[in-house]
């Protein structure tokens, strides 16, 4: 079953530019190999951490973002592990956050939409009786919801 | 104690609850997914000890909330945020 990941790892601040490349070319052989495409590589290079790992202070972050299945992603994980220059990682199936998530925006745009609706129905109401007391509390709400 | 007159002059006033209403800051935003890598936003619910903070006191929804948490643990272990802060040190 395909779905898309996503793996992030911390490089050793040890690691050069060619090493930080063998570690990601490795990653993305064992993806394409099991037909898979690396969609997005994000690099954040080095940033210093929150904690010492490894009695190294600082570490070179890259995300990358695929679809494969997860024999893959287990694959990748165990090669990961056997890299030296790899302090830490951190893999995530994202399909079914999303589909949660999308049935969240479903409500979302509901909500917004019947919120407008009210908005627009106060409008004018208010339009034909001006009051002062009122005018402030649904203004506010408005601006929540944009 | 629980006999004391009341309505005294001397009696400390009750608990005093401030007037704004807590809100889920994510469902204010239209945060689908709480990502771990927005490791700054999730800085503001955790406490000054590296505690997360519990949604009575954050205002965040449960949905939410639930995410926060595991994304909060996940930063941890990809040291975005510490685990314990250490005042001492």
């Amino acid at each position: 079953m395909v779905s898309r990941y996503e793996i992030g790892f911390i490089l050793s601040p040890e690691a050069n530019e060619e090493d930080s490349k063998k570690v990601l070319d490795a990653v993305a052989q064992i993806i394409k190999k099991a037909k898979g495409t690396v969609e997005k590589i994000d690099d954040w290079g080095r940033k210093p951490m929150a904690y010492p790992i490894n009695k190294f202070k600082e570490g070179g972050y890259v995300f990358l973002t695929t679809e494969t299945d997860g024999a893959t992603v287990l694959a990748v994980e165990k090669r990961l592990r056997q890299m030296e220059k790899v302090l830490r990682f951190l893999s995530l199936r994202l399909d079914e956050r999303l589909k949660k998530s999308n049935k969240l925006t479903k409500r979302w745009t509901k909500i917004d939409a019947l919120r407008r609706r009210n908005q627009e129905l106060r409008g004018e109401r208010e339009g034909e009786a001006p009051e002062a007391g009122t005018e402030p509390a649904p203004a506010k709400e408005t601006a929540h919801a944009e | 104690m629980l006999n004391r007159p009341a309505g005294g002059d001397s009696r400390p006033p009750k608990k005093y609850y401030s007037a704004r209403k807590k809100y889920c800051h994510f469902c204010k935003d239209r945060v689908n997914l709480v990502d771990y890598k927005n490791y700054k936003n999730l800085e503001n619910y955790i406490a000054e000890t590296g505690k997360i903070l519990p949604a009575r006191v954050s205002g965040t929804c449960a949905y939410h909330q639930k995410q926060l948490s595991k994304a909060i643990k996940r930063a941890r272990h990809m040291a975005l945020i510490k685990y314990i802060v250490n005042k001492r040190g």
